[in-house]
């Protein structure tokens, strides 16, 4: 639809123009400065992430710090604690350099293609992404959506396990966005899904995935 | 629930409001009070004023330049390979979503809570052209199977038990439901589920619209919000042109103040940005994305300068948290989208003073909702200017007062406030009333006091009260003592002065 022939658009802009006593040209002043807020200085990195890891606690996710030696006793307690039978993944460098699939599939778990239909994605137990980014103050991570990330991995799964690195702390919201801000799909994760509409008897667990592992993987 | 185009009649609405309403109401907003305090606290209440005071300059500045803005988003969502439609009010933003469904053939649709979408009464304009929407929001999902308006913005069911939602699972989704929120979440849960798998098309609002980018950002709780805009093949978003925000450092501020504000939480659990249609099939994700952008009345509020204000409204929901009378009547009573301190200022506006003139006199003016609201809006103020024009049929200029009553008021100002003018004054009053006092009463005054005396009497005027008071203490005995001495002399020099006078005169004849 030609933008300049829609009479609607016309009568708003016009509309809008003459509610504030203005012509069509005019340059626009920059946002205010007053709207800056200090930034957060940020902890050092070890303490960032025990930050983190306490704010999905309280949220009622599962956070933990761990090495990839301990991958194969963690997934183990996964499995087990959610029944996981059948799992999806992203396929980025990062998950399959630590070999998720293989470790999977040797403790009798299936793995679901992320490119598989809705319907298989969510029968599946367990999705499991990375994170581009992580927030310590709120406990939240950023999540980019791309063709090697879809975005149903983690959404549609009963669990979403997400593998964090060091490096994806950052100080605050703000500079989180700054990151992002040209991306065309992303999404900010905190906590497991979560509703208190009923009598405000908040339950986890309603649309989105009912459970929230979080693992940072150090060195 | 749609425009209304019937008179708001709030006190009958409030004569409507069921028994267990109040009780309901002020357990959600006693909790999102309480939650709201203590993350508050974490946050610093300095810093949280400092906020505050950010949020409402940025959305000022939005305010001020919301051609521009406008102008801008579409130029980034269109560059990004969204459609972005203008609807100067609900009936064309609804036939707009008509068009789009029909276009693809859509029968069925998931809805992402959206108070735009209840402005416009979208979902029965879907309803009446055979379109099956699902409210997926678990509050408003409850509330449309009940057949009811939501009675809070935040927490639509929150007056309904829970043995009332089981109820309500059992007659309207053939499902055994016990009374118990966990496993009626997880009917719900299920039930939707298969809705958002199979839906044609998701029907969102948006929280936000960033203009630098073209990001629509859409804030849930539960996981709807993101189901609804990444499962069905077309997204379809109808936001209020007052939703744009300038940049991404603007979007992190009011995405600080609106969780914290809402239900005291640091973050909700998911914020989706989403900027077009997806880019490729295997990110999954909508391959159509269609932004409405609609007026519906808020060029006429951006007119009047006064009431501008009212939108940097970030829609949190606070301020029917703090508001007695909210927490009184509940939502149902203000009879439109919105309700509390907010729908009092944005209805009126929206649908004009002959429909919502009784919503600016549904307040006791406490002032509650301007501490608390996260923008900053002087919402008191508000109000009494749309009293004004209420009154004076939305008249906005001219002094408010008669230059007359200015002067009385001024002058009886005055007269209260400066002590002997003040004594003098109700001594004057005693004297002068004394003729017409019986019995301590004044039944009958000349006009225009008569307008009193002709309901009811007035008490005599006493003026006895600071004389009784002195009375009481040693210094004031003395100070009542020495002005009946001066009094005395006063008098008696003036008899004497008087005396000397005439005696002068009487010798000057002889």
């Amino acid at each position: 639809m030609p933008v300049i022939s829609d009479p609607a658009r016309a009568a708003i802009l016009s509309s809008v123009r003459s509610a504030l006593g203005r012509g069509e040209d005019g340059s626009v002043p920059p946002v205010p400065a007053s709207v800056r807020m200090p930034d957060r200085i940020p902890g050092t990195v070890d303490a960032e992430i025990g930050l983190l890891c306490e704010e999905i606690g309280k949220l009622g996710g599962h956070a933990r710090r761990l090495t990839v030696a301990d991958l194969g006793q963690v997934l183990d307690e996964l499995i087990c604690d959610e029944a996981i039978k059948k799992v999806t993944l992203w396929q980025t460098a990062e998950i399959k350099a630590l070999g998720l699939a293989e470790l999977l599939s040797e403790r009798g778990v299936e793995i679901v293609s992320p490119y598989a239909g809705k319907g298989a994605l969510a029968g599946c137990d367990l999705g499991v992404t990375g994170a581009d980014m992580a927030l310590p103050e709120t406990g939240t991570l950023l999540l980019r959506s791309s063709a090697k990330r879809p975005r149903s991995t983690s959404l549609l799964p009963r669990v979403h396990l997400a593998l964090v690195m060091p490096s994806a702390m950052r100080a605050d919201l703000d500079e989180a966005l700054a990151e992002a801000q040209d991306e065309g799909h992303f999404v900010l994760i905190t906590g497991p899904s979560r509703t208190a509409d009923i009598e405000l008897t908040v339950t986890i667990g309603v649309h989105g995935p009912r459970a929230l592992y979080v693992w940072v993987l150090e060195r | 629930m749609g425009q209304t185009a019937t008179h708001i009649d709030f006190r009958a609405n409030v004569r409507a409001v069921e028994p267990q309403m109040p009780a309901s109401v002020q357990k959600a907003t006693n909790r999102f009070l309480g939650t709201r305090a203590s993350v508050v606290g974490v946050f610093g209440e300095d810093r949280w004023q400092q906020l505050r005071q950010c949020g409402h300059d940025l959305r000022r500045h939005t305010i001020a330049h919301l051609d521009h803005y406008l102008e801008l988003l579409e130029q980034r969502v269109t560059g990004a390979g969204g459609h972005v439609h203008w609807a100067r009010d609900g009936a064309e933003a609804n036939s707009i979503v008509l068009e789009i469904a029909r276009k693809q053939g859509v029968r069925n649709a998931v809805k992402v809570k959206s108070m735009a979408t209840e402005e416009t009464g979208l979902n029965q304009a879907l309803i009446e052209a055979g379109i099956a929407t699902l409210e997926t929001d678990l509050g408003e999902f409850i509330v449309q199977l009940a057949g009811v308006a939501p009675s809070h913005i935040i927490a639509p069911a929150v007056h309904l038990t829970k043995e009332g939602i089981a109820d309500l699972f059992r007659q309207k989704l053939g499902v055994e439901a016990p009374a118990e929120p966990v496993a009626l979440a997880a009917i719900a849960r299920a039930r939707l589920r298969k809705a958002f798998l199979a839906a044609e098309m998701g029907i969102s609002g948006a929280n936000f619209m960033v203009a630098e980018t073209g990001t629509l950002v859409i804030v849930s709780n539960e996981g709807n919000g993101r189901m609804c805009t990444t499962l069905p093949p077309i997204h379809v978003a109808l936001a209020g042109i007052d939703k744009v925000l300038p940049d991404m450092e603007s979007l992190a501020v009011v995405l600080k103040l609106l969780p914290r504000s809402a239900t005291g939480q640091k973050m909700t659990s998911y914020v989706s940005f989403i900027r077009g249609p997806s880019k490729s099939s295997k990110e999954g994700g909508p391959h159509e994305l269609h932004l409405i952008l609609l007026d519906n009345g808020r060029t006429r509020v951006l007119a009047d300068e006064i009431s501008r204000d009212t939108l940097l409204c970030i829609r949190c929901g606070v301020c029917l948290n703090v508001c007695p009378v909210y927490n009184h009547v509940g939502g149902h009573a203000y009879g439109s989208a919105y309700s509390g301190p907010i729908g009092s200022i944005l209805t009126p506006q929206l649908l004009g003073v002959g429909i919502a003139g009784d919503l600016p006199f549904a307040s006791t003016l406490c002032g509650a909702c301007a501490e608390y609201c996260p923008v900053r809006i002087p919402i008191p103020e508000i109000l009494v200017h749309l009293r004004r024009r209420v009154v004076e049929g939305d008249r906005v200029d001219g002094p408010a007062i008669s230059p007359v009553v200015s002067a009385a008021a001024g002058a009886g100002a005055a007269a209260l406030g400066t002590p002997w003018l003040y004594e003098f004054g109700s001594q004057a009053l005693k004297v002068a009333g004394t003729p017409l006092s019986k019995e301590g009463w004044m039944a009958h005054l000349p006009p225009p006091a008569s307008r009193w005396t002709d309901v009811r009497p007035m008490p005599a005027f006493g003026a006895g009260f600071r004389d009784w008071w002195r009375n009481r203490t040693p210094q004031g005995r003395r100070l009542l003592w020495r002005r009946r001495v001066l009094a005395g002399a006063a008098a008696a020099g003036a008899f004497a002065a008087i005396a000397a006078w005439r005696l002068t005169r009487k010798s000057g004849r002889d």
